[in-house]
C-alpha cells in the first residue's frame, strides 16, 4: 500500500496499487504512516527516502505492507525516528515555492518511489 | 594491480587561442569548450566562466566537479562506460591537473543545490575554493525533461574534463606517487602482523538526482562488490548526485577519495589496506537488508580485522549506514564510521535518523544545520536569484546586497562523508 500526498503519485498508480491519498503535509503522512506501523503494518520504504530535506519538498510518498501481521520493531524505529528527524527542521521554506517547483518536486517523489517498485 | 599517478600542479587558468599546460598554467580556448559543449543538441547555448582561488566570485547552483585526468598508459579510458568503452582501468599511468577542476552549473529542476564562494567564509568550508575552475553554464533547450537535462549536463562535465585531461597526455609530471593492491594470497603475506583494514564505500542510489554510477552502471542495481582502490582513481565511479550539496559526492570526490588515499598512506605502517568494498542506498527497505548482508559478508570473507565505512546523503542513508555497521560487527570485524551531522541549528538535536551501540567509533563532517553568513561577492557565475530556493537556505535567505544567510548545507562539499574538508575542531 501506498501513502501519499502527491497527486501525480496517485494519479499513476491509483489502478495498480492499494493507494492511500491523504490532502495534507510531508508529516501528515509520517503521522500516517507511524499509526499504520502500530496497526501491524511493516514499512518496506523508507520514510526519508530522498537527501530532499523535509522543509524543502511539500511531498511524500511511503511503501507499507498490504498486510497487517505482528508489530514490527524495526518498522517502528525507522518511522518514530524519522519524524522526530523532520521536526529538527526550520519549515519557513516551504511557503516560498512556486508552482514550477511544487511539479518538480512531485516529479522526484515519484521517481525515487518508482525506484522501490521497479525492484 | 598497479597504477602511477603523475601530477602536474596547476596554480592559475587563463583563456587563449590554444589549450595547453605551461609553466603551471592551464590555458583553455574558450569556443572549443562551448563547441564541445554544444555538439550535444539537448543544449542551446553554452558559457564557460573563470573562477581563481581568492577570486570574488559565487558559483551557484553547482552540479559536480570533475578533476581532469588522463590514462597515459594501461588499458581503458578516464570515466570507463560513460565516456570511454568498459575497459577496467586502475593500472598503468594516469597524469592529474593537479589544483584544477571542471564545475558544472544548472537549473535541472525548480529548486536549487550547491554554492562554492572563491574567497571569504564560505571559501573556507569548501575544498573546491582552492582550485582553478572552468565553469560551465549550460542553458538546455526548452522543454528539455528533467531526466535528460541531467544526464546531458553530467556528460557535458565529463567531456570537457576529459578534453583538459588529454592536455596532459605528453607532459612529465612534477610528482608521482604509485598506489598498489596485491592478490588477495599476496597481500595477507606482505604484512602478517598489521591489522587488515578493507573500505566499505555507501555510493547514492536513490533515483533522479541521486544516482551514482559504476563503470556506467546505475548503483542501485548492483549488488555491493569489490572494487580496486586504483580503478576509483581512474573514474570507475562517477557521481550523479546532485542534490544535498554538503555531504554528496562529487566525481572530484570519488577520484580524489581521501580514505581511500589514505589508507594507501598508513598501508604496511600502521595497517594492511586489502580492498574497496562499494556498496548502495537504496529506498527499499528490502535493498538496504541485501546489500548491508552482502557488505558484511564480502568484509568477512576478506578475513579483515576493520573495516572504515563511508556514508553519502542525509536520512535514508543513515539506515544503510547502521545496518553495515551493525552486520560487520556481528562478525567480529570493528568498523569506524565517517558521517555528517542534522543536529539542528544549535547542534543539540540528535545528529542521525539512525542510532545502535555498536557505532561506537564514529567521524562527522560537521553540522549540516549550521547557520552561516555569506557576504555579497563582485561576480555571481550560474543563477544568484536560486538563493532563496536553495536547499538549506529559506525564505530570506538572499538579501537585497547580495548576502546570504543560510545553513551550511547550501556550500558543496561542506560536511562531505569522506573527510574531504579543510576544517576541523582539532
Amino acid at each position: 500500500m501506498i501513502i501519499t500526498n502527491n497527486e501525480l503519485v496517485y494519479s499513476k498508480y491509483k489502478d495498480d496499487y492499494d493507494i492511500l491519498f491523504l490532502d495534507g503535509t510531508y508529516r501528515d503522512v509520517l503521522v500516517k504512516t507511524r499509526d499504520k506501523v502500530h496497526e501491524g503494518y511493516e514499512l518496506l520504504t523508507h520514510p526519508l527516502s530522498s537527501s530532499i530535506k523535509p522543509n524543502e519538498t511539500p511531498y511524500k510518498s511511503v511503501i507499507i505492507s498490504d498486510i497487517k501481521g505482528n508489530l514490527n520493531y524495526n518498522s517502528v524505529i525507522i518511522i518514530e525516528n524519522s519524524i522526530m528527524t523532520f521536526d529538527k527542521f526550520n519549515l519557513n521554506k516551504i511557503k516560498n515555492i512556486n508552482e514550477k517547483m511544487k511539479e518538480d518536486f512531485k516529479l522526484i517523489d515519484l521517481t525515487v518511489l518508482k525506484s522501490a517498485l521497479n525492484i | 594491480m598497479k597504477l602511477e599517478l603523475g601530477y602536474v600542479f596547476i596554480k592559475d587558468i587563463q583563456f587563449a587561442e590554444v589549450s595547453k599546460v605551461e609553466n603551471g598554467t592551464l590555458y583553455v580556448n574558450r569556443d572549443e569548450v562551448k563547441a564541445l559543449i554544444l555538439e550535444d543538441q539537448n543544449f542551446k547555448s553554452a558559457d564557460v566562466e573563470l573562477a581563481r582561488p581568492g577570486e570574488s566570485i559565487r558559483i551557484m547552483p553547482v552540479k559536480d566537479v570533475i578533476e581532469p585526468r588522463v590514462k597515459v598508459e594501461g588499458p581503458g579510458g578516464i570515466f570507463p562506460g560513460t565516456i570511454n568503452k568498459v575497459e577496467t582501468v586502475g593500472s598503468g599511468k594516469t597524469n592529474v591537473l593537479k589544483g584544477a577542476a571542471v564545475v558544472t552549473t544548472g537549473k535541472i529542476v525548480g529548486f536549487q543545490e550547491g554554492i562554492i564562494d572563491m574567497t571569504g567564509p564560505g571559501a573556507e568550508y569548501t575544498p573546491f575554493s582552492k582550485l582553478n575552475n572552468l565553469v560551465l553554464v549550460c542553458e538546455p533547450v526548452d522543454g528539455l525533461k528533467q531526466h535528460e537535462h541531467e544526464k546531458a549536463l553530467r556528460f557535458a562535465g565529463y567531456k570537457v574534463a576529459v578534453y583538459l585531461g588529454e592536455l596532459a597526455r605528453a607532459l612529465t609530471p612534477d610528482e608521482v606517487h604509485t598506489y598498489e593492491t596485491p592478490t588477495l594470497v599476496e597481500g595477507i603475506k606482505l604484512y602478517p602482523e598489521l591489522p587488515r583494514v578493507a573500505y566499505v564505500c555507501m555510493l547514492q542510489s536513490q533515483g533522479l538526482m541521486h544516482d551514482t554510477y559504476v563503470y556506467g552502471v546505475d548503483a542501485k542495481q548492483i549488488v555491493p562488490t569489490l572494487i580496486y582502490p586504483t580503478e576509483v582513481m581512474d573514474g570507475a565511479i562517477a557521481s550523479g548526485n546532485c542534490v544535498s550539496a554538503c555531504d554528496k559526492n562529487t566525481t572530484y570526490h570519488h577520484l580524489n577519495n581521501p580514505v581511500i588515499y589514505d589508507l594507501f598512506d598508513e598501508h604496511g605502517k600502521t595497517l594492511n589496506f586489502v580492498g574497496v568494498i562499494i556498496t548502495n542506498e537504496n529506498v527499499y527497505l528490502a535493498d538496504k537488508e541485501r546489500s548491508s548482508n552482502w557488505s558484511s559478508k564480502l568484509a568477512e570473507y576478506l578475513g579483515v580485522d576493520g573495516v572504515v565505512v563511508s556514508e553519502e546523503g542525509f536520512g535514508n542513508p543513515d539506515t544503510d549506514l547502521i545496518m553495515n555497521c551493525k552486520k560487520i560487527e556481528a562478525k567480529g570485524i570493528k568498523t569506524v564510521l565517517i558521517t555528517d551531522e542534522y543536529a539542528g541549528r544549535d547542534g543539540t538535536s540528535q545528529s542521525l535518523a539512525d542510532a545502535d551501540v555498536k557505532a561506537d567509533a564514529v567521524v562527522t563532517g560537521g553540522n549540516a544545520n549550521m547557520v552561516i553568513d555569506l557576504p555579497a561577492m563582485d561576480k555571481v557565475i550560474g543563477y544568484p536569484e536560486v538563493a532563496d530556493i536553495i536547499a538549506g537556505g529559506f525564505d530570506g535567505s538572499l538579501h537585497a546586497d547580495g548576502s546570504i544567510t543560510a545553513e551550511l548545507q547550501v556550500i558543496t562539499g561542506a560536511t562531505n562523508e569522506m573527510g574531504f574538508n579543510k576544517l576541523s575542531a582539532r
